[in-house]
């Protein structure tokens, strides 16, 4: 028998609603209230370019731009190919688009402030968002197919242990840790970017795989130790491997940590929509493996087990 | 408990082994003749990043207004087709819109890798070629027998016989029916085979051909004879698309222009920050860790850079590195699953030996389930994500043709370096390790359980 203090799961899980009740009450109020950025990539858009001559700094140039347009858009600078025209694109996603009053007026203003670098009107696109709707669907698709072939695989190797209920519960987790990633996102006022999808299917990889580190133990104490109720089966073995779980997740957000910071360091702000999410799911997935899958699947398998 | 012991050389000529795949993986090899640089090994140096990353060419196709009327159909049909020919030149990271107003398709597709030489307007040429493929009644390219898009079915580059390169074609049913025909009336007379408007090859008919299949010949190398069958699977372009020249421009990183630099010290970084961290918990088994974690890296970025022949190059993007993160951390997992395995051992009293053999048994069911899956997940993904025929995406096609085909190369990049992040993870992870980990404990000067995590006293 492990000679640590065996952790009450349960209690965990409880103090683990109240968390996670208050990231999502915040998370949704967020989303209501401060909405989403999304990416023009997502959600289709504008695109306006600008040719110029000279030097413009981006940071000036987004000043000027914002206080004509008042929506949310980002920037972004090109050289043509011949090297003699240099471009900067405004980007606006989704519903946002300008109409060519705004347009016009964005053009007036910015060629008065940077007088001596003739900008120009070089070329305005409106961006289909049909793709968007496909890649959401498909992504959608391809997480639920995921899961499928996962409930399935854990459901053939835990069947000892009641394979599915600890595939759905694993799922539970995995849930959960996709929605803080995502608040997280809104709460940041990050933007949904492709980048985002990266990271949701990092965190799958990493909650599901902590997740079977439980059932894991779980199998091998069923056998050691058959005396054992599942409840305390299951504190048994969260005992055992919590300092596995720290482990690994500490030295993967340090990683991920250092990311962040090397970059902030070395002005690199972009990396924030990809570092941030992932370092908040990566925690929430050590959490909601142990206290929250973990739990469950006990709480499943009492009622299972009164009903037979 | 059985003890088969490791011999004392399997660590140093596994560790030797590593450091080999790690330098060559990183640096490369390569001949100077002159001037000129010839790489014999693809290093990381080799490696296309993504547009993110290191920036890349935009260029605006438009439709050949001779035409007819183009429909938003047409578009989304033109756009799938150029989405499928970036993916087969394992361009994985590119943004493609289309406007449906002004009939344009915008293509931003990253720098290939040593950028110096990169010829855009070639590349971008490539794209818009409309790829239709014609056969046609002697040499007369208004006489059509059959078209590429509507008769053949797919297409295969291969050697023939003789060691040439050729692409052997498959028609369907009414293009078996179709050829049957034209080549039974033909005997003695040429069929050309023309490619938008350039004849490719024109052999002479011996006899009336049934089988349905037929191959061209002429290919320069096998390069050219993938090239242009991936083209012919990828399909023809509803209409002729014309570059604007004008239009093609140099796009500066999304992420910053420095961004490349910065991520390489970021990674490194990190990097050592988790071989610190596995040396201060796990002292020996640390080491160790860190050695089998080195030839993960090394072996991933050594198939992303096309270091072994047969897996070309593949373009690196954020959510490709975001695949070598995650693998990288299933490797660490994996080391900190024996290693705290080992300890309880210790724990229990068992010796060096016996320690370490149950304490990787033990660990064994959980890194296996936990690798396999990732494995599942990824390699749907990679079905889910990439081009149609690819093998992956055959082996889901019942599923996947559900939901119709959309190819997203980020997506596709994810699931590609996780794949083979997880495939180095057991070879060196769970394999080389192991025997790594059993090798060194047989040196003498090595067996105290204090340097694998043990009690200091015991």
């Amino acid at each position: 028998m492990a000679d640590k203090k065996t952790i009450n799961s349960s209690k965990v899980l409880k103090i683990g609603i109240i968390i996670y009740a208050a990231v999502f009450i915040i998370g949704i109020l967020f989303t209501l209230f401060a909405g989403l950025k999304l990416d023009i990539n997502f959600s289709g858009g504008t695109r306006i370019t600008y040719s110029y001559t000279g030097k413009v700094e981006e940071k000036d140039f987004k000043k000027v731009a914002k206080s004509v347009i008042k929506k949310d858009f980002t920037v972004g600078s090109s050289t043509s190919l011949a090297g003699d025209v240099k471009t900067l694109t405004v980007n606006l996603a989704g519903r946002n688009t300008l109409d060519t009053k705004t347009q016009e007026s964005l053009t007036t203003k910015l060629e008065e402030k940077f007088t001596k670098n003739n900008i120009e009107l070089y070329d305005s696109n409106s961006v289909s968002p049909t793709v968007a709707g496909t890649f959401f669907i498909k992504s959608l698709v391809a997480v639920i197919l995921t899961a499928i072939f996962v409930i399935i695989y854990v459901g053939i190797r835990f069947r000892k242990i009641g394979g599915v209920s600890a595939a759905v519960t694993a799922l539970c987790a995995l849930v959960l840790d996709l929605f803080v990633s995502f608040f997280v996102c809104v709460i940041f006022r990050l933007q949904i970017d492709s980048n985002y999808m990266a990271v949701v299917l990092t965190i799958l990889g990493y909650s599901l795989n902590d997740t079977i580190v439980v059932y894991d133990r779980v199998r091998e104490n069923k056998k050691l130790f058959p005396q054992l109720d599942l409840s305390e089966n299951m504190n048994v073995s969260i005992s055992g491997i919590i300092k596995r779980n720290i482990v690994t997740t500490v030295t993967t957000v340090s990683a991920v940590a250092t990311i962040i910071l090397v970059s902030e360091l070395f002005g690199l702000t972009s990396l924030r929509t990809f570092a941030i999410p992932m370092a908040f799911g990566l925690v929430s997935g050590c959490f909601t493996s142990l206290f929250v899958a973990g739990p469950l699947w006990v709480i499943w398998q009492n009622r299972k087990n009164k009903k037979a | 408990m059985k003890s088969k012991r490791t011999g004392k050389p399997v660590f140093f000529v596994v560790f030797i082994l590593i450091l080999a795949l790690t330098y060559c993986a990183f640096f490369g090899f390569e001949n100077y003749y002159g001037d000129t640089r010839k790489v014999i090994i693809k290093g990381a140096n080799d490696i296309r990043w993504g547009i993110d990353i290191s920036g890349g060419v935009e260029a605006v196709f438009s439709p050949d207004k001779s035409g007819v009327d183009i429909t938003s159909d047409d578009m989304d049909a033109a756009k799938t087709i150029i989405e499928t020919r970036l993916v087969n030149n394992n361009i994985t990271d590119y943004e493609v819109y289309t406007d449906n107003n002004t009939h344009q398709i915008i293509v931003r597709f990253p720098w290939a890798a040593g950028e110096s030489d990169f010829d855009a307007q070639s590349a971008v040429q490539e794209l818009g070629e409309t790829a239709l493929l014609t056969f046609c009644r002697n040499e007369d390219q208004n006489d059509v027998i059959l078209k590429g898009s509507e008769d053949i079915k797919n297409a295969q580059a291969g050697p023939d016989e003789n060691g040439n390169f050729v692409v052997y074609l498959n028609f369907t049913d009414a293009g078996t029916s179709k050829f049957a025909a034209a080549t039974a009336q033909l005997v003695g007379q040429k069929i050309s085979i023309w490619m938008d408007n350039q004849e490719i090859s024109a052999p002479t008919v011996n006899q009336a051909i049934t089988n349905g299949s037929a191959y061209i010949n002429g290919m320069a190398n096998a390069d050219e004879a993938k090239s242009l069958a991936d083209k012919i699977n990828a399909g023809s372009l509803p209409f002729a698309l014309t570059v604007d020249d004008s239009k093609l421009q140099i796009i500066s990183p999304s992420l910053g222009s420095d961004a490349l630099d910065v991520m390489l010290i970021a990674g490194a970084i990190a990097f050592g920050i988790v071989c610190i961290l596995m040396i201060v918990l796990y002292r020996l088994h640390g080491v160790i860790a860190t050695i089998a974690l080195l030839g993960q890296l090394a072996g991933t970025i050594a198939c992303i850079s096309g270091f072994f022949p047969n897996l070309s190059s593949f373009t690196l993007t954020i959510p490709g590195i975001a695949g070598i993160i995650l693998s990288i951390g299933v490797g660490v997992d994996c080391n900190v699953i024996a290693a705290e395995r080992i300890r309880d051992e210790f724990r229990k009293g068992k010796t060096i030996d016996g320690a370490i053999d149950s304490g990787f048994k033990n660990s064994l069911s959980a890194i296996i389930d936990g690798n396999v899956t990732i494995v599942i997940v990824s390699l749907v993904l990679m079905g889910a994500f990439g081009t149609p025929d690819s093998p992956i995406a055959k082996l889901f096609s019942p599923l996947m043709s559900l939901f119709g085909s959309s190819i997203t190369g980020s997506i596709y990049s994810f699931g590609y370096t996780l794949l083979i992040g997880v495939i180095f993870n057991l070879i060196m992870g769970v394999l080389a390790s192991k025997y790594m980990l059993k090798s060194i404990s047989q040196l003498k000067f090595l067996r105290k359980p204090a340097f694998y995590g043990g009690k200091k006293n015991g």
